[in-house]
């Protein structure tokens, strides 16, 4: 997983079928010292993140957990989530 | 996923027969600083991507301009495979595609700092 901002938004009209339905997240990637490293991220979400919440975000399998937790969820075309909205961290 | 710019295309002769008759694209991933604040489609205020490029599979037949998303992994087999013949199991040999063509971003290039 990685930490990151939320920054944004992303809308299509032509995409695969299996993005129907899916709000999608652009995400500021943060580095080691938790500044932000440049890299942006676009992620399924389905915590209702806001413009500005810092997140976890899980890729993969990881990822599609988030959106159907369990094993029958390999159709599912999602490769990256929103896992967390972090309130703090020590 | 990513979001990138379409910037070319790589064709071979020599594949895996199962990746015969996919398009594959060259795109390079929007950074931070390269995306303004309420950007629109290509062509429009977004500056130019900068970094590595990526080959991507194409099924939604995008072309050099677009803005597009990019999936990696099984999800990026996931919409192949589904393009290709429905159903179908994700045997692709491919770990990158374009899963959709951008109309709209919008960012705030403040909340990442």
């Amino acid at each position: 997983m990685i930490r990151g901002t939320v920054v944004g938004q992303v809308w299509a009209t032509r995409k695969a079928r299996g993005l129907d339905g899916q709000t999608l997240l652009m995400i500021a990637a943060r580095d080691a010292d938790g500044n932000p490293s440049g890299r942006l991220v676009v992620a399924a979400d389905v915590l209702d993140a806001r413009t500005g919440d810092e997140v976890t975000v899980a890729f993969g399998s990881g990822a599609r957990n988030v959106l159907r937790p369990g094993a029958e969820n390999r159709d599912l075309l999602c490769d990256a989530a929103v896992a967390a909205i972090v309130e703090g961290e020590g | 996923m990513f979001l990138g710019r379409v910037t070319g295309t790589v064709w071979s002769t020599v594949k895996w027969p199962q990746a015969k008759g996919l398009k594959l694209l060259l795109v390079r991933p929007y950074r931070l600083g390269d995306v303004a604040p309420g950007a629109v489609r290509a062509g429009g205020e977004a500056s130019e991507p900068t970094d590595d490029l990526v080959v991507c599979a194409d099924t939604l037949d995008a072309g050099p301009g677009d803005d597009v998303l990019v999936a990696f992994g099984h999800a990026a087999r996931v919409a192949v495979s589904e393009k290709l013949a429905p159903g179908a199991k994700p045997d692709v040999p491919i770990d990158a595609a374009v899963v959709a063509v951008v109309d709209r971003v919008e960012i705030d290039r403040e909340a990442g700092r």
